[in-house]
């Protein structure tokens, strides 16, 4: 036999292998039970059958029910052809025809759903928006979606079931270990080909940068590696996703850029303003020792407290640049408004802070929020006045109140707009408390009472506060 | 020590050189105040349902007033001054304190009836028992319906400031 006629035949046996193992099976079975026939034993030998049913119902679902009939049917001939006629025999050849369909019906049944599950699973895998494929335990190549195809350019029929790293080849070009690689074994010289390695619940997550994709160009890349696990809970293997981040990073480079630029020339306007400000401080101080007039007087002190909107307008672009540069974290709600009330110097208030307990995650300018919206309510105030902070729980939320009274208090409804962007009575110092509190989704909204009560209530999302020790 | 005035109900006002200091205690903190509570009537407070406001002088509690979450109202009790630290308005501070930080609520009380006056100026008005929120009520069953023969009222005190 020539190597091409070898070569065909074992392209032949590859290709129709199950039938011949069914064929080979299913003849057998019928050599062994008819020579037992012949020889007169009846029981035992007619189990040699249910190899091909099982085999055939579990590799061919749809045909398993058929062929088992097919085997039952062919059982029966032999029996009534070769077998001596009894009651007893014909009743046990029956019933072991109907276990035959019946066997052959239930793996089929089962064989069928473990197919439908597979193709779920595999059809979740194909379809996922992020490029993933999953290597074995020996690290063989056994699942490469679509994404994966687009992004590589390798089809699967190309790399699946292929091992020894073959996965790195469309990414580094080079066989070597990758981040799924380290959910099978740990090696710190694959970790450190990475930029970081971060472990998450169980993921291991990295970010690199690989010059190869996007035909050349380059692409940032997130990548997350998980393991599979079997049904025992044993690692059986790893799976790798991979996101394409090069868009997020790009915008968000540019806009750091951006930021950087107009922090800087706020800070150079910032600091001239400031400098421009102390020489104007410094000649107010001067104009209120040189003039005893008490017009005059009145005059520089209207011009100082200008100059003090003015600092506090600066303040304000400060603080703005500040927002969410620090992450949230939970705070103590007595301290802020303390300490806010701190930075107010105000004579005419006197204060009730009573929120002992109480603490919300915030944005660390949490007091700064607190000192804009109590400047509000009480820069306007002539009388002496009480500034009374509460909280109310609510089924799962709570509302902090800051209500200012007094027997002269006076209560101006900002409207609707009162912590819009730009408010003709509060400036900008409420946006920012607004913004302030909206990092976290706390929301800021006026409770006045006509003549009685001037202030605001904040609403705390249910999972934006706490208190301590209170029942849940 | 002097009297150095005298307050809405016309008791004499003193004041320490330590001035007094009127808070809520943090849920760290109940502990003391179930050490001061244990001359009257072994009041304790339990930081999941009670709001505890004492007033310290020197750094130590001389008087408290607590304020008990039901599932159907807010009740007031717990008012207490201990016999040293009596007749200096520390009692009045507490329960100012504690109807300002709860004024968000209806706040109900039962009063011994030689004191109604005094929880008069903070907003409170006498009512009819039944008008008592039931979990309320029910901590005086004992009086079986008859609150004047316990030298006790009920009161309530509409939210608002």
């Amino acid at each position: 036999m020539s190597a091409r006629e070898q070569s065909s035949t074992a392209v032949f046996l590859y290709r129709n292998y199950r039938y011949l193992v069914i064929s080979g099976l299913t003849v057998l079975a019928f050599a062994v039970n008819l020579s037992g026939i012949l020889v007169g034993v009846t029981v035992i030998l007619s189990h040699v059958f249910y190899f091909p049913i099982i085999v055939a119902a579990y590799w061919y679902p749809r045909r398993g029910l058929l062929f088992s009939a097919c085997i039952a049917m062919a059982y029966g001939l032999i029996f009534v052809s070769f077998a001596p006629m009894d009651y007893l025999l014909g009743v046990a050849t029956v019933s072991r025809m109907l276990f035959f369909v019946l066997i052959g019906g239930v793996v089929s049944l089962l064989s069928s759903k473990l197919r439908q599950s597979e193709q779920q699973l595999h059809d979740i895998i194909e379809f996922l928006p992020d490029a993933t494929f999953a290597i074995s335990d020996e690290g063989a190549v056994i699942a490469w979606n679509r994404a994966m195809e687009e992004m590589t350019g390798v089809l699967k029929e190309e790399i699946l079931g292929k091992s020894d790293y073959a996965y790195s080849v469309p990414f580094y070009d080079e066989r070597r270990p990758i981040l799924a690689d380290l959910i099978l074994k740990d090696n710190p010289e694959t970790e450190k080909r990475y930029p970081f390695v971060r472990r998450e619940s169980g993921r291991i997550i990295s970010e690199i940068f690989i010059p190869r994709l996007r035909g050349g160009k380059g692409a940032h890349l997130r990548i997350a590696a998980t393991a599979l696990i079997d049904s025992d809970g044993n690692v059986c293997g790893a799976i790798e996703s991979i996101r394409d981040i090069t868009d997020r990073i790009l915008t968000a480079s540019a806009l750091k850029n951006a930021s950087s630029r107009l922090n800087t020339i706020a800070g150079i306007i910032r600091l001239d303003l400031a400098k421009t400000l102390a020489v104007l401080y410094g000649r107010l101080s001067v104009g209120v020792m040189k003039f005893n007039d008490p017009e005059v007087l009145s005059f520089i002190d209207g011009l100082k407290r200008s100059v003090d909107g003015v600092q506090r307008q600066i303040e304000i672009s400060r603080v703005f640049r500040d927002i969410g540069a620090d992450p949230p974290a939970w705070q103590q709600v007595q301290p802020a408004i303390n300490d806010a009330i701190s930075k107010l110097g105000c004579k005419n208030a006197t204060f009730g802070i009573w929120t002992e307990r109480l603490e919300v995650f915030g944005d660390p300018n949490l007091p700064t929020a607190f000192y804009h919206i109590l400047y509000y309510y009480l820069k306007d105030q002539a009388g002496p006045v009480r500034v009374v902070a509460t909280y109310k729980v609510l089924e799962n939320r709570c509302r902090i109140l800051l209500e200012v009274t007094g027997p002269g208090v006076i209560v101006a409804p900002g409207g609707e707009s009162l912590f819009a962007q730009w408010n003709e009575r509060s400036g900008y110092g409420l946006y920012l408390a607004h913004e302030i509190l909206a990092i976290t989704n706390m929301a800021i909204t006026e409770n006045a009472v006509a003549g009685k009560v001037a202030g605001c209530e904040i609403v705390l999302p249910p999972e934006g506060y706490r208190i301590t020790g209170w029942r849940v | 020590m002097n009297a150095t005035g005298r307050d809405n109900n016309n008791l004499p006002v003193y004041l320490d050189d330590d001035l007094p200091v009127i808070r809520e205690l943090r849920s760290d903190e109940f502990s003391y105040a179930n050490e001061v509570w244990r001359d009257y009537h072994e009041t304790t407070g339990d930081p999941a349902t009670d709001r505890v406001f004492a007033v310290f002088t020197a750094g130590r509690i001389v008087s408290l007033a607590r304020c008990r979450w039901h599932p159907d109202g807010y009740e007031v009790d717990g008012i207490f001054t201990p016999d040293t630290f009596r007749h200096r308005g520390y009692s009045r501070m507490a329960v100012a304190a504690l109807v300002e930080a709860c004024h968000n609520e209806d706040l109900y009380m039962h009063s011994v009836l030689h004191l109604t006056g005094f929880y008069t100026k903070f907003g409170f008005a006498p009512i009819e028992e039944k008008d008592l929120p039931p979990t309320i009520r029910d901590r005086y069953t004992w009086a079986t319906g008859n609150l004047e023969g316990a030298e006790v009222r009920p009161m309530k005190r509409p939210a608002g400031l």
